[in-house]
């Protein structure tokens, strides 16, 4: 009787030791296999070229829309959402700044890597790049000299994350004007092709 | 011997059954046949047991852990908790886990602060039922919002008359301070209805674009706003 109580604690020191372990690696698992997460619910917005709205603020009476999945939102904020895979090239989000502040946030699985404001806006334009460390050092090596691109370039961890537009609305009458400057914000991937005619338009008023 | 063993034979066909058995065992057969097999081969319950055991503890642990708010992370400023690493990249495994969980995108370190508040100055859990008086000045920020909301969905049938105030929005006093009742009957001034009639409710105060995300540690209580509880209607 005491030799199977004693391997009974036994089994059940094990099991808790396991437990521990399998604890560990589930938290740990979590965020790769997690469906609802806000990369893969974005996911359906990789080939938009403007932000997924996941958060209108209510204008008037009207609530917030159903396709709303961001747990506790702020219902002054308007929220929108560019998912990218980097695998299709760089992204580059641009924005014009408007009378209400503005942020952009890049987010990847493991969190935000990259966060700016409209403060940051040079002559009331944020175009923000984001490529992987190889398109990175294409980029660097493509650039003109004399001409430096004043695109803010970033580096992704990964290559597939979101970047999250946020406006807020400080009167409820600036409310339809943040819906509409999530919507403004534009979010394009840089194709191979794209890249001379966009540095063509570049030169050209250093031309004249 | 026949009190040790009915206890540890009745835990271990469930055991059994939970799991793909490692060997094919009558069902049919009664508890005596159980409590035979279980002598014979107890080594192999045994395994089973620890097994199943840190199986069911481990992923329950986990789940617990991660459902809900974040468990760790969170600075405590008078009734108020700031999330500074909610979004970091250097965020923990747990605060990941319940972000990926949840669908959260929180707010990254150069948007903004979140701070949350479910007790007030004095440490009572908020309730719907009581008005507070909401006052003070806050961190240094662009703008900022104060929200509050009730634990799971809201009541369809009350209308949404207001879920929080904005730095703009907000009527402030002569210094700049401001002060909010949250209340469920109609206040003068800046008045937050109460999100439902009963039932604990969490206050959330977004800093956006704020320096005091960076540097948390050097947030007091005198810099957020003090929670005072009025009084309660029942």
């Amino acid at each position: 009787m005491r030799v199977v109580n004693l391997r009974f604690v036994y089994a059940t020191l094990i099991g808790l030791v396991l437990a521990g372990i399998v604890h560990i690696a589930a938290v740990l698992a979590i965020p790769r296999l997690s469906e609802t997460d806000a990369v893969s619910r974005a996911r359906t917005s990789e080939n938009l070229d403007h932000p997924q709205p996941i958060y209108t603020v209510a204008t008037g009476d009207d609530p917030a829309p159903p396709e709303a999945w961001l747990p506790i939102p702020d219902p002054a904020v308007a929220v929108g959402v560019c998912a990218y895979d980097l695998a299709d090239g760089p992204m580059r989000i641009s924005a014009r700044t408007g009378p209400l502040s503005l942020s952009l946030a890049a987010h990847a699985r493991r969190g935000a890597f990259y966060a700016v404001t409209d403060q940051a806006a040079v002559r009331g334009a944020l175009d923000l790049v984001i490529l992987t460390r190889a398109q990175y050092d294409e980029a660097l090596a493509d650039d003109d000299e004399n001409d430096p691109s004043r695109d803010v370039r970033i580096v992704a961890p990964d290559n597939r994350g979101v970047v999250v537009v946020r406006v807020i609305a400080g009167l409820p009458s600036q409310r339809p004007g943040a819906n509409a400057a999530v919507q403004a914000v534009s979010c394009t991937t840089d194709t191979a092709a794209d890249e001379p005619a966009g540095k063509d338009l570049t030169v050209k008023p250093a031309g004249r | 011997m026949s009190l040790a063993i009915p206890g540890s034979a009745g835990r271990s066909p469930a055991a059994g059954d939970a799991r793909p058995a490692p060997k094919p065992r009558s069902l049919g057969g009664a508890g005596r046949l159980v409590a035979r097999a279980w002598r014979k081969s107890s080594v192999a319950g045994l395994a089973i047991y620890a097994l199943a055991l840190g199986g069911v503890l481990g992923l329950a642990s986990a789940d617990w852990a991660t459902r809900g708010g974040y468990p760790f992370g969170g600075v405590r400023i008078g009734a108020w908790t700031a999330w500074p690493r909610a979004g970091a990249a250097q965020s923990d495994p747990y605060t990941r886990a319940v972000n990926a969980r949840r669908g959260e995108i929180p707010l990254a370190v150069g948007e903004g602060l979140l701070l949350t508040a479910s007790v007030d100055d004095q440490g009572q859990a908020l309730d719907a039922a009581c008005s507070y008086r909401i006052g003070g000045g806050t961190p240094p920020a662009r703008a900022w919002t104060l929200t509050v909301a009730g634990r799971g969905p809201r009541d369809p049938g009350r209308p949404a008359v207001r879920e929080g105030f904005t730095s703009t929005e907000i009527l402030r006093s002569a210094d700049g301070r401001f002060a909010l009742v949250l209340a469920p009957e109609v206040q003068p001034g800046n008045w937050l209805p109460s999100p439902r009639d009963s039932g604990p409710v969490r206050l959330a105060l977004r800093l956006y674009d704020t320096p005091a995300a960076a540097s948390v540690g050097s947030l007091d209580r005198d810099s957020v706003p003090a929670i005072t509880r009025l009084g309660c209607a029942s």
